[in-house]
C-alpha cells in the first residue's frame, strides 16, 4: 500500500543525517567542538523517530516517480516493515553510541568536523539501504555507503597505507557491485521492476535457471560489502581507519548490509543459488577464523573474526534461514561493536605519550597484563568476547545455536554430504573460542610487555568512552533476545517470523562442548612455556606457511586482483602504442613512400610529355602549402568570404 | 535562429579585447539558449523553432534538380546537446583567459568553432550538417597545432587525418543518399500539382510518392534533397536508386545499403571515438591547450554520437538493428579497453582521455541497443560526460598551468597545499566513476539497462560492460590517491607555484559541479526532453 503517512518519517530519517552532513562539512573547523554533540543529537533523534513510527505488524510503502523513460516509469520506493524496524534500531543505536565514544576518542584531531560529517553521510546512506523499497534504490544508497566508507577509512589521509586501504575497499566493493548491478538490470529486463513488492508476483514466470543466475548476481553485491571470499581482502586493511569507524561500519552496520540484502531477496534464492552461497560462506568463515588465530594486531584479529562471523551469517542464508542470519546479525552488531570500542580503549591506553615510531600500539605483543589498569575495559571486552565465542548465557550462544539448529534441519532434508558444512560450522565456532581466548589472554593477562617503553602509561578511558562500551556489553547478554538462555527461539526470532520455531535440545550441548574443548586447547597454550609463540621472533614461520597454503595467505592481498589488472592495463598500453598506433603510422608512412615513388615515376618517366600538368600540380601544391604554413589569415579570409556571401545571400535572396 | 546569430557574429572581430568579444558572443548564445529552453515544449516531438530558407537550387539536366536548404531547428535529440555545447563553449572561453599569444587568431578561430559546433546540432539538412562538420576540423586543427604542447604538430595532423578520413566516408554516403532521395514538396511544385504558395495538403506527399513508384515523373523534374526529414522517410527514395530500401546493388556480397551504413558508422566512430579508431584522441588531448581539450572532450565527441542517432540510425534503421551485435561489441571493447588503458597511464590528461573512450563506449552501447532506454541513456550519457570531461580537463589544466607537468607520479599529497582543488577533483572523480547522485551514474545505468532490454543483444555484452564501472573506480581512485594523499611532495622542487584555485577557476568549476549533481538527482530534466522525441521516432520506425 502506498502510504502517505510514512512520507514524513522517510523524509526525516534520510533528511536529518544528510543535512547534518552538509552543515558539518561546510561548517569548517569552527564546528570541531560542537560536531560530536550535534552528530549524536541528530542520530538520537533518528533513533526516536524510528521507535515512534515503528509498526512492525504492517507494511508501509512510500513511493514517487523518479522519471519516465519510454513507456517505463522508474519509481523510487521506500518501505517500512519488520526488517526495517530492527535494522533502523540497530543502526541508530550503535551509531549514537559510537559517536558519543568518538567525542573523547577523536578529541584533538583537527578535522573532527569532517569526521562527524562523514559519519552522518554514512548514516544517511545506511538508512537509505534499510528503508529502500526496491533494489534500484538500494543500489544507489549501497554505492553511497561505499563512498562514506572510503572517506572514513581514509580519514587520516596523510598516511599512505590508510588511503591505499580505502581505495582497495572501494574497488573490491565495486567488483561486487558490478555483479549486483547486472542482477538488477536483468531483473528489470525480465520482470520490469525491482520493487520488492512486484518481483515475487512475477518470479514464477521465469525459468529456475534464470532466477538462480539473477540471485547469484545479486549475491555479488553481498560478497563485496560483507567481505565474502574472494572479495574479502579489504576488510582487514580497512582497520587503518579510526577505531570507532571500524566498530560502526566494519563490524556492526555496513558489512551487515550484505546480509540484509540477502534477507530481502531470500525469496528469489533457489536451492542451487543457496548452495553456492553456502559454499562461499563456508570458505569465508573458515579462512577468517584460521587467519584470526595467527594475527598479532588487536584490530585485525577482530576484523578477521568479523569476516568469519559474516561468513556464518551467509551460511545461515545458505541453510535457507534468513531469520537466524538476521538474529546473528543483531547479536553480532552489539558484541562486535563492543569489542571494537573496547579495543579502541586499549589502544588509547597504550598509545605512548610522545612520538615513538618503533612502538605499535595495536600490536598485542606489546600489551599484556592490562587487567589491573583497565578494569572496565577488561570487563566489557571479556563479556563481548564470551558472546562472540558462544559461551552460554550470552547472546552469541543463542544466535549460533539457532544457525546450527537450522543447519541440522537442512542437512536432514538434503542428505549425508550436507553434514560436511555443519562440521565446518561447528569447527569454526570452536576456532572462534580459541582465538578469543588467545586475544583476551594476550591483552589483559600475563606479564606487562609494554613496560620496557617509558612513555606508555595505561589508564582507564573517560566515561564518555566506557559508557557506550558498558551498554554494548550489557546487550551481549542472553536476556535481551530470549528469556531461556538455552533456547534460541525466543522473542526475537518470533518477532522476525512468528512461524519460525525450531529447537533441538542437544545442539546447545554440542556447541558448548566444542567451545569448552577449544578454550581448553587455548588454555594449554597459555600454561605452556611459550604461549601462542609470543616469545618467538615475529618472523617465525607459522603453521599456515608450513603447510604452504599460499593462496590462503595471498588471496586477500594484491595478487589476485591488482596484479592481473595492472598487467592487463600495461599490456593494453603497449598494444596501443606498438600495434594500433604503429599500424596507423605504417599506413601513413607507406602512403608517403608511395607518394615519393609515384613522384619519382612522375619525374623520370612521364616527365617529358606532361610538363604542363606537373606545373599545374606544383602550383596547386604551393597554394595548399601556403594554407598550411600557419598563415591562418589566408585561410581565414577564405572562410570569412564564404560566410559573408552566405549571410548576404540569406538576407537578400 | 541561434545558428544565424552565431554566424552573423563571426566577422565582428575588430582590434582590441578579443576575449571580451568572444565572451560576450558566448553569453549572447547562452541567453538565446536559455530563451530556447524556456520555450521548448517537451511534449512536442516535432522540430521546433525551425528556420528554413532555400539556399541553392540548381537544375542539372537529366540528373534532376539540386536543392540544398539552409534549415535549422531543434528537437528533443539535438536540444540537450545544444545546451551542452553552449555550457561547454562558455567554460572554454573563460578558461582561455590566459591565452596570451596571437589572441586575435585564437578567439576568432574559437568563435568559428563555436558556430560550426552549434550549427552541426541545429542543421536539418545533410549538406549543411556536413558543411558545419567539416568547418569544425580546420579551426580545431589550428587551435591544436598553434597553441598546443611540444608535439602539437604531430597531434594536430593526426587529428586532422583521422577525422578527415572519417568525413570522406560520410561524404560518399551523403552523395549516394542525395542521388536516391527526392524532396516531395519541391517536386510537386516543379511537376505542377501544387502552386508555389499553396498550403501543404496532407495527401500530397503519399501522392507524389505513388507517382514516383509508377515512374510518372520525368528525371528532369525530380528535385533531389539533403533534408533530414525526407531522408528518413523510405517513401522518398527513388525506385531502383542506389540506396533504395529494396536496393539490388551489391559490392561483392555486401548489399550497398549495408556498406553505406558501415561507411557512415566508421565516419562517426572516428569522432566518438570507438576502438580501434580512437588513437587520435589521447594525442590530441595531451597536446591541446586546456580550453581546447575541454571543448574537444566536452562537445566535439558528442557530434559523433549525435550523428549516430540522427543520421546512421535515422536513415539506416534496419541496418542498424541488423548490426546491433557488432556495434555493441565495439562499444563493450571501447569501455573495457579504454578503462584498462586509463589504468595504465601516468599522464593525467591521457588518463582522462582514455576514460573518455571508456565513457563514450557506453554511448555506443546504448545506441546499439536501439531501445528507448538505450537511446535516451546515450543522449544523457553524452550530456553527462560533456559536463564531467569538461570539469576533468579544467582540473588537469589547473596543475598544468602552475607547473607545466602533468605526470601523476610527480605529485603527492596535494591536499595539504590545495585543499579546495582536492575537494572539487574528488567530486569530479566520484561523479565520473558513476556514483549515484551524480549524472554519470544515470547515464551508465540507462545505457546498460537499454542494452539489457534490447532483444537483439545477448546479456553477456552489457554484463561484461559493467567491468567498465569497476575499472573507472580503479583508475580514478588510484590517480586520486597518488596525486592528492600522503605527505606533500613535488618532484621538480619549487612547490610554491602550487597554489589553490583562483576565483576564475572556481567560478568555472563550481557551476559544473552543481550541474552534475542536479542532473544526477533530477534526471527528468533531460529525459522529459529526449523521451517524447525518441518515443515518437521509434514508433514511426515500427510502422
Amino acid at each position: 500500500m502506498p502510504d502517505s503517512a510514512y512520507f514524513l518519517p522517510a523524509a526525516l530519517l534520510l533528511g536529518i543525517p544528510f543535512l547534518t552532513f552538509f552543515f558539518l562539512w561546510l561548517g569548517g573547523k569552527s564546528l570541531n567542538t560542537a560536531a560530536g554533540y550535534l552528530g549524536t543529537a541528530a542520530t538520537i533523534s533518528g533513533l526516536l523517530i524510528s521507535f515512534w513510527y515503528a509498526d512492525p505488524a504492517t507494511l508501509h510503502i512510500v513511493k514517487f516517480n523518479w522519471l519516465v523513460i519510454g513507456n517505463k516509469v522508474i519509481e523510487l520506493s521506500f518501505r517500512f516493515d519488520r526488517l526495517t524496524c530492527i535494522m533502523l534500531a540497530i543502526v541508530h543505536f550503535v551509531a549514537a553510541l559510537v559517536q558519543i565514544y568518538s567525542v573523547s576518542y577523536m578529541h584533538g584531531d583537527k578535522n573532527v568536523h569532517r569526521y562527524y560529517a562523514f559519519l552522518q553521510l554514512f548514516l544517511f546512506s545506511m538508512v537509505g539501504i534499510v528503508v529502500a523499497g526496491s533494489l534500484l534504490v538500494m543500489y544507489m544508497f549501497w554505492e553511497l555507503v561505499g563512498l562514506s566508507s572510503y572517506l572514513l577509512i581514509g580519514f587520516w589521509y596523510f598516511k599512505k597505507r590508510t588511503v591505499w586501504a580505502a581505495q582497495k575497499a572501494f574497488v573490491l566493493n565495486r567488483i561486487g557491485d558490478a555483479a549486483f548491478l547486472t542482477g538488477i538490470l536483468m531483473l528489470f529486463y525480465y520482470t520490469g521492476s525491482t520493487d520488492f513488492e512486484v518481483i515475487p508476483g512475477k518470479l514464477w514466470e521465469l525459468s529456475p535457471g534464470l532466477v538462480t543466475a539473477i540471485g547469484l548476481c545479486l549475491f555479488g553485491g553481498c560478497m563485496g560489502k560483507s567481505a565474502q571470499f574472494p572479495l574479502s581482502g579489504w576488510l582487514p586493511d580497512a582497520m587503518e581507519g579510526p577505531t570507532p569507524v571500524s566498530a560502526l561500519i566494519h563490524a556492526a552496520t555496513m558489512v551487515a548490509a550484505g546480509i540484509f540484502l540477502l534477507a530481502r531477496i531470500s525469496f528469489m534464492l533457489t536451492f542451487e543459488a543457496r548452495l553456492v552461497i553456502l559454499a562461499i560462506g563456508t570458505i569465508t568463515m573458515l579462512t577468517g577464523a584460521v587467519k584470526a588465530i595467527n594475527e598479532w594486531d588487536i584490530k585485525r584479529v577482530l576484523a578477521y573474526s568479523t569476516m568469519s562471523q559474516l561468513g556464518l551469517m551467509v551460511v545461515a542464508v545458505g541453510f535457507g534461514s534468513w531469520q537466524t542470519a538476521m538474529f546473528h546479525l543483531a547479536t553480532h552488531a552489539f558484541f562486535k561493536a563492543g569489542l571494537f570500542l573496547s579495543a579502541g580503549s586499549v589502544i588509547h591506553a597504550v598509545t605512548p605519550s610522545e612520538e615513538n615510531t618503533a612502538f605499535d600500539p595495536q600490536n598485542m605483543r606489546s600489551m599484556g597484563g592490562l587487567k589491573k589498569s583497565l578494569p572496565i575495559t577488561f570487563l566489557c571486552f571479556s563479556i563481548c568476547a564470551a558472546a562472540l565465542a558462544g559461551l552460554p548465557f550470552f547472546s552469541g550462544f543463542l544466535s549460533k545455536d539457532a544457525i546450527i539448529t537450522e543447519g541440522f534441519l537442512w542437512a536432514e532434508e538434503v542428505g549425508p554430504l550436507a553434514y560436511i558444512f555443519l562440521l565446518i560450522v561447528v569447527f569454526s565456532a570452536g576456532l572462534t573460542a580459541y582465538y578469543m581466548t588467545r586475544q583476551v589472554w594476550l591483552v589483559f593477562f600475563g606479564e606487562k610487555r609494554y613496560s620496557g617503553t617509558q612513555s606508555v602509561h595505561p589508564h582507564e578511558s573517560p566515561a564518555t568512552m566506557w559508557i557506550p562500551m558498558v551498554l554494548l556489553a550489557a546487550l551481549s547478554l542472553f536476556i535481551w533476545f530470549s528469556f531461556n538462555p538455552f533456547n534460541a527461539s525466543g522473542w526475537f526470532l518470533h518477532f522476525l517470523d512468528p512461524t519460525e520455531s525450531a529447537h533441538l535440545f542437544w545442539v546447545p550441548i554440542l556447541a558448548t562442548g566444542t567451545t569448552i574443548l577449544f578454550i581448553f586447547l587455548a588454555y594449554r597454550q597459555i600454561s605452556g612455556p611459550n604461549p601462542f609463540g609470543i616469545g618467538s621472533a615475529e618472523t617465525k614461520v607459522n603453521f599456515l606457511e608450513k603447510i604452504n597454503i599460499n593462496w590462503l595467505r595471498d588471496y586477500s592481498q594484491d595478487r589476485y586482483f591488482i596484479v592481473p589488472f595492472a598487467a592487463i592495463a600495461g599490456y593494453f598500453k603497449k598494444l596501443e602504442a606498438r600495434a594500433i598506433d604503429s599500424l596507423v603510422e605504417f599506413v601513413a608512412k607507406g602512403s608517403v613512400v608511395t607518394a615519393h615513388v609515384i613522384s619519382w615515376v612522375d619525374r623520370n618517366v612521364v616527365d617529358g610529355g606532361v610538363n604542363l600538368t606537373v606545373y599545374t600540380i606544383r602550383s596547386a601544391g604551393n597554394a595548399a602549402r601556403g594554407l598550411q604554413n600557419g598563415k591562418i589569415q589566408s585561410y581565414y579570409l577564405v572562410t570569412i568570404t564564404g560566410v559573408f556571401l552566405l549571410v548576404l545571400w540569406l538576407f537578400f535572396a | 535562429m541561434l545558428g544565424a546569430a552565431a554566424v552573423a557574429l563571426w566577422p565582428s572581430k575588430q582590434a582590441g579585447h578579443f576575449r571580451i568579444v568572444a565572451l560576450v558572443t558566448l553569453l549572447i548564445e547562452a541567453l538565446l539558449a536559455v530563451f530556447l529552453f524556456l520555450n521548448f515544449d517537451n511534449q512536442d516531438f516535432a522540430h521546433q523553432m525551425a528556420e528554413t530558407t532555400d539556399w541553392i537550387t540548381l537544375p542539372i539536366g537529366s540528373l534532376g534538380i539540386v536543392s540544398i536548404d539552409y534549415a535549422l531547428a531543434v528537437d528533443g535529440i539535438s536540444f540537450p546537446l545544444v545546451l551542452l555545447a553552449v555550457i561547454v563553449l562558455l567554460a572554454g572561453v573563460v578558461s582561455s583567459w590566459e591565452i596570451s599569444q596571437k589572441t586575435r587568431a585564437y578567439f576568432s578561430l574559437y568563435l568559428l568553432l563555436t558556430g560550426s559546433v552549434i550549427g552541426c546540432f541545429l542543421a536539418q539538412d545533410f549538406f549543411l550538417f556536413y558543411l558545419f562538420f567539416e568547418f569544425m576540423l580546420l579551426p580545431m586543427y589550428f587551435l591544436i597545432g598553434l597553441w598546443g604542447g611540444p608535439r602539437r604538430e604531430y597531434a594536430a595532423l593526426k587529428f586532422f587525418i583521422y577525422t578527415f578520413f572519417g568525413s570522406l566516408l560520410i561524404l560518399i554516403v551523403m552523395i549516394g543518399l542525395y542521388l536516391s532521395v527526392i524532396d516531395p514538396l519541391e517536386t510537386a511544385r516543379v511537376v505542377g500539382i501544387m502552386g508555389m504558395e499553396d498550403a501543404i495538403h496532407p495527401d500530397l506527399i503519399p501522392q507524389i510518392q505513388q507517382w514516383l513508384i509508377d515512374g510518372k515523373i520525368a528525371p528532369e523534374q525530380i528535385v533531389h534533397t539533403f533534408r533530414f526529414q525526407y531522408l528518413a522517410d523510405p517513401g522518398n527514395y527513388l525506385p531502383g536508386s542506389l540506396l533504395h530500401l529494396a536496393s539490388q546493388y551489391f559490392v561483392g556480397d555486401i548489399p550497398l545499403r549495408l556498406l553505406a551504413f558501415w561507411f557512415l558508422f566508421i565516419g562517426f566512430a572516428v569522432k566518438l571515438p570507438v576502438f580501434p579508431v580512437h588513437t587520435w584522441l589521447p594525442d590530441a588531448h595531451v597536446e591541446a591547450p586546456t580550453p581546447i581539450s575541454v571543448v574537444l572532450a566536452g562537445i566535439l565527441l558528442k557530434i559523433g554520437g549525435y550523428g549516430f542517432i540522427r543520421i546512421v540510425d535515422g536513415f539506416f534503421p534496419l541496418e542498424a538493428q541488423h548490426s546491433a551485435i557488432p556495434l555493441a561489441i565495439l562499444g563493450m571493447i571501447s569501455i573495457v579497453y579504454g578503462g584498462f588503458n586509463a589504468l595504465g597511464q601516468t599522464d593525467l590528461k591521457k588518463m582522462i582521455a582514455y576514460s573518455s573512450v571508456s565513457h563514450m563506449g557506453f554511448v555506443l552501447l546504448g545506441i546499439a541497443a536501439f531501445t528507448a532506454e538505450g537511446l535516451n541513456g546515450a543522449i544523457y550519457q553524452m550530456v553527462s560526460h560533456g559536463i564531467l570531461s569538461a570539469m576533468l580537463f579544467l582540473l588537469a589544466g589547473v596543475v598544468y598551468d602552475r607547473t607545466h607537468d602533468r605526470n601523476i607520479d610527480h605529485y603527492r599529497g596535494l591536499i595539504s597545499v590545495m585543499p579546495q582543488y582536492t575537494i572539487i577533483t574528488g567530486i569530479a572523480f566520484f561523479a565520473s566513476l558513476g556514483l549515484p547522485g551524480f549524472s554519470g551514474f544515470v547515464g551508465e545505468i540507462f545505457t546498460l539497462m537499454g542494452a539489457f532490454q534490447s532483444d537483439a543483444l545477448p546479456a553477456w555484452i552489457p554484463a561484461l560492460s559493467t567491468l567498465g564501472i569497476v575499472l573507472a573506480a580503479a583508475y580514478f581512485l588510484w590517480t586520486y590517491q597518488r596525486m592528492f594523499f600522503g605527505s606533500f611532495w613535488y618532484k621538480n622542487g619549487d612547490s610554491s607555484v602550487l597554489t589553490d584555485l583562483t576565483v576564475r577557476e572556481k567560478t568555472l568549476l563550481i557551476p559544473l559541479a552543481i550541474l552534475t549533481v542536479l542532473l544526477g538527482i533530477l534526471p527528468g530534466i533531460l529525459f522529459n526532453m529526449t523521451g517524447p522525441t525518441i518515443e515518437a521516432w521509434l514508433r514511426g520506425l515500427n510502422h
